[in-house]
């Protein structure tokens, strides 16, 4: 029932998103320009512009929902995503190497730089909170913010070495779906779905594994090779949304809370849940960081930092009782 | 000779030690770049004395760096000790707790509107505050339990990087750049005024904190112990820690915030001379500036990357040690209170 309804939702938010901007259409002229009724004008700006960037957040919102679900259940810790886990940036520090060193300029070639160093940055993170005993929620976020601070200082000598890199990472790191053609999209989609894929077949598994290691165990679950698994599908979500958005922070983090109060802790709702909760979070930051500022637009990576850290604050304080 | 005479000993000799090798590293970093100057001759060129030529190099172009790099390593060293002992936490510092977020968004935004560099670091404390304020209203109960505390830091720390991040795509590109070095914490291009206004904020900042001595390692025997010496612990403490955030925000005001210069030294320094008493926050003080410089002289000298922000380097030197800490912290008992 509460998944019909956050479909309905999603759709709103999606229909939102092609209607609202800074030249506001109606809903009439974007179902005509949608099914090819109309042309120029209006319809140009709904089908070129508003139909690829409600498209892309929709993928880049279901990638970073359901990583930040796989993350908090592998991890068995609340405040794991895509940001806390440094994932963000490691893919971003590749991302900016990448333009410094290779001269890129389009997202579409950035892709396998956000990959490789969302990997390397997963991995980091996660061996560095494991030594030394359980996974701890405070060592796993200070973990993550450590290896943060390194990675952006990095990534800030680089745009500061070249003006031209600074200028053409700034943009990308603020996180956005703005301007975003489809091929952006396509090259990623494949490792998004297998992302989805993987992160769905283990959802069962990570049920178990939130009874603890042991008890997973002697339930007969694999505990390391879903953690691979679960993991390799983190990497795969959150390194493909990256790529195609840049860093949007706090997605991962609040949609699996947000779903989680609604439907429970189950894994087989919460990755259906997140899958929904993501993009309608996504989509909304997004309608609203066009339309606070008219007739110019805040970047949904920025809105969603705003939106996201009283949230991780409300966390935290439940977190660490 | 007592317990309490050999550790003042040990704190006199290694403070003794780290005054000689600050005044070694200043009459190199003096005296390197591109005119080379023997050591002695640049520490004396700062006073006025020898060759015309070297005496402009190294009082105009030189020296308000590495003053700066002196206070500002001093202030942060000092800053995150005293939160350390406040919070009875080793891994609290100006970074961890979102302090130094905080003053790195005041000055963005000073640097957004143009005002006068003379307002910077105003901005910065200003900013330091305003993430103190929103950390207080998050994470406040009567007793601070530092596992929330740094939580909610992360989190202040996280929405300011926003707000910063926000004016850096705002900015025209020449703007960004200025806003991204001073982020990452650089040494690049300051200036007397900036070092006047700064250095006497700074020493006023960390005079009072010195003066407070006493009172904080009263706080240090507990709360029990110092409510029935006639402290108000709460009260006390709120204000020690209002003294020292405006200090690590001016410190950063400075500087920028310099990656994990806070968080190290006070480590370094119990390593070094044990547990914190009054006279280890000069000892601090001392390594603070020691380590600060030499982490700007392998920037400018050691690593051939043109303009290197000098908080890259304490970053990545930073980190593993922060990382140390942490494996430590999990093996002892909690001891956040």
């Amino acid at each position: 029932m509460l998944l019909v309804v956050g479909v309905c939702a999603l759709v709103l938010c999606a229909a939102l998103s092609l209607a609202l901007g800074s030249r506001s259409i109606l809903l009439s002229t974007v179902v005509d320009a949608l099914t090819g009724a109309a042309h120029g004008g209006d319809a140009d700006v709904v089908t070129g512009l508003r139909v690829p960037r409600t498209l892309i957040g929709l993928a880049v919102g279901a990638a970073l929902g359901v990583a930040g679900a796989v993350a908090q259940g592998v991890t068995r810790n609340p405040l794991a995503s895509p940001v806390t886990l440094g994932i963000n940036a490691g893919a971003s520090l590749a991302v900016v190497a990448a333009i410094y060193a290779l001269d890129l300029s389009r997202p579409a070639e950035y892709v396998w730089f956000a990959f490789a160093g969302a990997a390397v940055a997963a991995v980091a993170a996660y061996t560095m909170s494991r030594r030394g005993g359980d996974l701890d929620p405070v060592r796993l976020a200070l973990g993550g913010t450590v290896l943060t601070v390194v990675l952006t200082s990095w990534a800030s000598a680089l745009m500061l070495a070249s003006h031209r890199t600074l200028d053409e990472a700034r943009f990308w790191l603020a996180g956005s779906i703005a301007g975003r053609h489809l091929d952006t999209l396509t090259p990623v989609l494949p490792f998004l779905v297998l992302g989805l894929i993987a992160a769905f077949a283990i959802s069962p598994a990570l049920n178990a594994l939130a009874l603890g290691d042991e008890t997973a165990q002697s339930l007969g679950v694999p505990v390391a090779r879903i953690r691979l698994v679960g993991g390799l599908a983190v990497v795969l979500l959150a390194g493909s949304a990256v790529a195609v958005s840049g860093p949007v922070a706090f997605i991962g983090l609040a949609a699996p809370h947000l779903v989680r109060t609604l439907l429970g802790n189950d894994h087989r709702w919460l990755l259906p849940g997140c899958l929904i909760a993501g993009p309608l979070l996504l989509l909304a930051a997004d309608v609203l960081g066009r339309l606070v500022v008219q007739p110019s637009e805040i970047e949904v990576g920025i809105v969603t930092a705003f939106l996201g850290a009283p949230l991780l604050a409300v966390l935290a304080r439940k977190v660490a009782k | 000779m007592g317990a309490i005479a050999r550790h003042r000993a040990r704190t006199a000799a290694w403070s003794l030690l780290a005054v000689g090798l600050l005044v070694l590293l200043t009459g190199i970093a003096l005296g390197t770049g591109q005119v080379s100057i023997s050591a002695w001759d640049a520490l004396r060129a700062l006073f006025g004395q020898g060759e015309p030529g070297d005496v402009l190099v190294v009082q105009q172009f030189r020296a308000p760096r590495v003053v700066s790099a002196l206070i500002a390593g001093a202030g942060l060293a000092m800053a995150g000790s005293m939160l350390q002992r406040l919070f009875r936490n080793p891994l609290a510092a100006p970074d961890t707790i979102g302090i130094t977020g905080g003053a790195s968004f005041g000055a963005v935004l000073m640097l957004a509107t143009g005002a006068s560099q003379q307002l910077i670091p105003l901005a910065a404390v200003g900013g330091g505050l305003l993430a103190a304020l929103l950390l207080g209203g998050f994470a406040w109960r009567s007793k601070m339990a530092v596992t929330r505390l740094v939580l909610v830091g992360l989190a202040v720390q996280q929405g300011l990087a926003a707000a910063v991040n926000l004016m850096v795509v705002r900015f025209p590109a020449e703007l960004a750049s200025s806003a991204m070095q001073w982020t990452t914490g650089s040494l690049y291009g300051r200036n007397w005024t900036e070092v006047w206004i700064g250095g006497t904020a700074i020493t006023l900042t960390a005079g009072a904190l010195l003066l407070c001595q006493r009172r904080v390692a009263v706080l240090d025997l507990g709360d029990d112990s110092a409510g029935g010496l006639g402290l108000n612990p709460a009260r006390d403490r709120l204000w020690l820690l209002l003294l020292t955030i405006t200090l690590a925000s001016l410190a950063a005001a400075l500087t920028g915030p310099v990656a994990f210069v806070a968080l190290a030294v006070p480590h370094l320094v119990r390593l070094l001379a044990g547990p914190p008493t009054p006279g280890t926050l000069g000892l601090t003080a001392l390594t603070g500036a020691v380590l600060l410089l030499s982490a700007d002289l392998l920037v400018l000298h050691v690593i051939p990357v043109h303009g290197l922000p000098v908080g890259a380097v304490t970053a990545t030197l930073g980190a593993p040690w922060l990382l140390v800490l942490m494996i430590r912290q999990g093996r002892l008992p909690q001891r956040s209170s």
